[in-house]
């Protein structure tokens, strides 16, 4: 039976069922476990669920150490920024492990981090830094965009055997949707569709999703057709799922909250442009945040995001685009 | 392991070390990369790992080679593995720098400074929440005291009254840095144990070229951790025979094992002539021989079986297959 | 209890206008938050004036503070002007950074306030950067990092100490001690309760003192600056405070006691100073202190207002 939570409750849910499962699971953090009425201390008791000093470094480190040694820690790092202070131990550690060793050790854990706060909180805080770690050999990375998928990934990443990089999307926070109750696992891997369309594919994850989704209505009204992908986990990605749907539409527009070098969207586009150039009837469109940090100022924040008019922009110019100096959209 | 098991222990790792230095000479291109040696330090490895138990987790630095030996890894695979075959330890996959021996509690490595520190604190943590009893030993050098992940894992190791024995290996040198140079303890003439001061754990200093007083001392801590009060430091004084490390250079250019950075970056041959005459392992051997715990026939034995293992481990590396270049593309997920 | 006798009452009274130029400040900045012409992470500081007076008052221009993410009482009382802080806070081209960093990332290059960071214990290794600096220019300006306790729990935070006492820089660690880490307490995070504890192995002077008694602050900082001054290096500075209000503007601040009303009394900086200034007789009662900072500061967001929000962005970014 599915009902209403939240995305936040939907994920904390997913760690708690995991947690019930299995007490291998553990969950540390500087944010959890931190008084006797912990839900999460209450139910498994302060052995599993530890919160931690402000040390990034040491609780990376000893999950994977822990995970060496059996365990599925969850580490809730809070905001992904916090992620760089322990760039090492992210990127160069635990999802080595398992290769260097020649399969003989591995490394299950999961660190669970918000990103993309852009509400005010500037130049650190509101980063979307998923780039910086997809194409990292050994590490997987996971972007919940609605509540269901949010528990179920969560699920998922916890039973995998690897490193998994949870980020949820802070704007996404108290969205509500339905979640099943019960074990729910959502698959590594495999893109959603979350609207069929036949004129042009928009792909996006996280929050922008939402924004898609809304461009995709106001386009309809114009008489487009808009096929929305979230592609869920941008590591493993699914790329055919995009490449079934653009031999479909034969038109690509991206959307996504990072900058475009250091984005998903720009290797989908190279994914795309390799393996399914021949479907494409129109040059590819991304759509990103701007190449500047975040400011802090509403004004100046807003300029730099992608938002449903920059979508809607986008995908027009996508579907009215000329190839070979042929106009490909009055030609059908 | 009887002392007589510890010298044997320690011969096989001076052995086995020997034969690695030699391998630049004799294979040339055989190692690839980046090697580290543990001579000298021999004493301190076995004098520890002695005093734990099957069950016991230990990690590491890239300077790893001793302690999967003196914990009962195979020679052949180990020797394999540095030089990149099929039938190494981890397939090839690794190399020197990254030795893993689960079964025989040896969970890894890491080659970056400092960062082996926090995940053997986790494997401390899984150990406690098994509660069987277990206990991590934490190898690392002086250098790594410097890095943030030392001052971060030791806290919580302490706030969690984690079972864990972090053993500083003191060789006085960060590469070619000599320790008074980088470290504002040593700088003031005091000991790098001072340290543990600031975790309200016990910190001790000792001579790391005595493998009994290594025991007895990290016995004593690992007794400590055993019964759940928590952590200990323990400094323990190497001097490291070789380099930091073979020769650093592009390919095409023959690697080779230089001499030690007193005599190439400070010119004090004196020093290094002192260490030399430390060197723990003859230096235990009289010990035990002149105190007749063991005749000079059985230590001659031991070093030839010893010698006789070592060429055995080369021969078998030396005929190890490549591996298939394919199979660069298993173990990258698990 | 107090060495207020010691220092001149001149230097008290200034203290005392700093204090109530940031106490005010905050006030205002609070109840901005809450009509939400403040928006985005705000951390306040009010019942920690006394430090940031302390310390900052004996600095110059050419010394350099940097501040973590509770900063705005640090750039006040090194002389940032109130009406372009206030118009950063809210957002406004007119202010100390045009509106581009907000509460956590104030900077006032003129007045040496290098800045605020958002990553706790992230500033720590940047003053070591500018004591340095100022080292090598030949110059016996220093550097002070603000930071609380959260933070010396980072691995940062001995990687510094350590450097900073090997090469002994000019620089002046100051640690405000509230006795939480965001939301847990300290208990939680280490063995050790004192700050000035954790830096015991490295040979480098130390000390802890009542952050809420100004005038001991002045003492031990004057103290530690003067030798850093004469190239005697490093020292660390505990100052133990208590955290008037939550972690963050709208924080529930379920996770430790309320804050009793004689408690606010006792340990307020402002208010004991006062009453010590009043006990000896260098305060009438004829003082205007706050009523002059909250005219100060009703200006300053009066100016703050006035300054137009940034059109888009700047020129750099077109």
């Amino acid at each position: 039976m599915a009902r209403e939570i939240t995305y936040i409750a939907a994920i904390m849910e997913g760690i708690h069922q995991e947690m019930a499962r299995d007490d291998d699971v553990l969950l540390i953090g500087q944010s959890v476990g931190g008084s006797p009425e912990d839900p999460f201390v209450a139910a498994f008791g302060p052995d599993r669920v530890r919160v931690t000093p402000i040390s990034e470094t040491a609780e990376i480190g000893m999950a994977a150490g822990a995970a060496l040694a059996g365990k599925r820690p969850v580490v809730d790092c809070t905001m992904a920024e916090f992620l760089l202070v322990a760039m090492d131990q992210v990127v160069n550690e635990a999802n080595r492990f398992h290769y260097m060793s020649g399969g003989r050790v591995t490394a299950p854990l999961v660190l669970k981090a918000g990103y993309g706060f852009t509400a005010g909180w500037a130049g650190q805080h509101t980063g979307s830094i998923y780039g910086m770690f997809m194409g990292v050999p050994g590490l997987k990375v996971a972007l919940p965009s609605t509540p269901a998928d949010a528990k179920g990934l969560m699920a998922t990443a916890i039973r995998d055997d690897n490193p998994v990089l949870f980020l949820h999307h802070y704007l996404l926070t108290l969205e509500a949707g339905d979640v099943p109750e019960g074990e729910h696992l959502v698959p590594f891997g495999q893109a959603a569709v979350v609207r069929p369309g036949h004129d042009v594919t928009l792909v996006a994850t996280g929050w922008t999703v939402h924004r898609a989704l809304e461009a995709a209505e106001e386009l309809a009204a114009e008489g487009v057709s808009v096929e929305v992908i979230d592609p869920r986990t941008i590591a493993p990605l699914d790329v055919d799922t995009i490449l079934a749907s653009v031999e479909r539409t034969g038109r690509l527009a991206l959307v996504d909250q990072a900058t475009k070098h250091a984005s998903v969207s720009a290797i989908i586009a190279a994914e795309v442009a390799e393996a399914g150039f021949a479907s494409l009837r129109a040059p590819i469109v991304q759509v990103t945040a701007l190449d500047a940090p975040i400011a802090y100022a509403k004004p100046m924040e807003d300029f730099v995001l992608p938002d449903v008019g920059k979508i809607v922009a986008g995908v027009r110019r996508v579907v009215d685009a000329t190839v070979s100096g042929h106009n490909t959209a009055a030609a059908r | 392991m009887d002392r007589t098991a510890m010298y044997r222990a320690m011969v096989r790792i001076r052995e086995f070390e020997e034969r690695v230095k030699r391998t630049f000479a004799e294979h040339p291109g055989v190692i690839r990369g980046h090697t580290h040696l543990a001579d000298g330090a021999e004493a301190s490895i076995v004098g520890s790992i002695a005093a734990i138990r099957p069950g016991d987790h230990v990690m590491a630095t890239y300077r790893c080679h001793g302690y999967p030996i003196a914990l009962g890894s195979d020679t052949t695979a180990m020797m394999a593995e540095i030089y990149g075959r099929a039938n190494g330890l981890c397939g090839g996959y690794g190399g020197s720098m990254h030795l893993a021996d689960p079964e025989r509690g040896f969970l890894g490595t890491s080659g970056i400074v400092g960062q082996s520190i926090p995940q053997a604190t986790g494997a401390a943590y899984a150990a406690q929440v098994r509660g069987a009893g277990d206990v991590v030993l934490c190898f690392f050098g002086d250098g790594a005291s410097k890095q943030g992940a030392f001052h971060e894992s030791l806290n919580i190791a302490s706030l969690w009254k984690l079972p864990i024995v972090f053993v500083m290996e003191n060789n006085s040198y960060s590469v070619s840095v000599r320790v008074e140079q980088e470290d504002a303890n040593a700088a003031a003439g005091e000991p790098l144990a001072t340290k543990a001061v600031a975790y309200s754990m016990p910190g001790v200093t000792i001579d790391g070229g005595d493998p009994d007083l290594v025991h007895t001392t990290v016995a004593e801590a690992v007794a400590r951790a055993r019964a759940g009060e928590g952590p200990t430091l323990v400094e323990s004084l190497v001097y490291r025979l070789s380099a930091h490390g073979n020769s650093i250079a592009p390919p095409g250019v023959p690697l080779h094992y230089p001499e030690h950075e007193a005599v190439t970056v400070f010119g004090d041959v004196a020093e290094y002539e002192a260490a030399l005459r430390g060197d723990p392992v003859p230096r235990f051997r009289g010990a035990l021989v002149t105190s007749g715990a063991l005749d000079a026939a059985t230590a001659d034995a031991i070093a030839a079986e010893a010698a006789d293992e070592m060429q055995r481990a080369v021969d078998g590396a030396l005929a190890g297959p490549d591996p298939d270049p394919a199979d660069a593309l298993r173990f990258v997920v698990a | 209890m107090t060495t207020a006798v010691s220092v001149d009452t001149q230097v008290l009274r200034d203290l005392l206008a700093t204090m109530w130029r940031i106490r005010a400040f905050e006030e205002r900045v609070g109840a901005l938050k809450r009509a939400d012409e403040v928006h985005g992470l705000i951390h306040l500081s009010i019942g920690g004036e006394g430090v940031a007076a302390a310390v900052c008052r004996q600095l110059r221009d050419d010394d350099a503070v940097y501040s973590g993410h509770r900063a705005h009482g640090h750039a006040v009382a090194k002389g940032a002007p109130l009406g372009r802080a206030m118009a950063e806070l809210m957002g406004r081209g007119g202010g100390l950074c045009q509106g581009m960093g907000g509460s956590m990332h104030l900077v006032d290059v003129a007045h040496g306030f290098l800045g605020a960071t958002g990553v706790v214990g992230g500033n720590i290794p940047l003053a070591l950067g500018s004591a340095l600096a100022a080292r090598q220019q030949g110059s016996d300006a220093v550097a002070v990092v603000f930071f609380g306790d959260g933070a010396v729990q980072a691995g940062l935070f001995t990687e510094s100490v350590n450097l900073a006492t090997l090469w002994r820089l000019p620089v002046l660690l100051v640690c405000e001690n509230n006795g939480f880490a965001e939301f847990t307490p300290r208990s939680a995070h280490t063995t050790v309760e004192r700050v000035s504890d954790v830096v015991a192995p490295y040979p480098l002077p130390r000390q802890t003192v009542d952050g809420n008694e100004v005038a001991d602050v002045w003492t031990a900082f004057s103290g530690l600056l003067a030798r850093a001054r004469r190239g005697e290096g490093p020292a660390l500075l505990e100052c133990l405070t208590h955290r008037l209000r939550g972690h963050y503007e709208g924080d529930p601040d379920r996770y430790r006691e309320a804050v009793s009303a004689e408690d606010r009394q006792r340990k307020d900086p402002i208010l004991r100073l006062q009453r010590a200034g009043h006990e000896a007789g260098w305060l009438t009662g004829s003082e205007s202190f706050e009523s002059d900072a909250r005219a100060e500061v009703e200006e300053a967001v009066t100016w703050a207002r006035s300054s137009p929000f940034p059109s888009s962005v700047p020129e750099e970014l077109r």
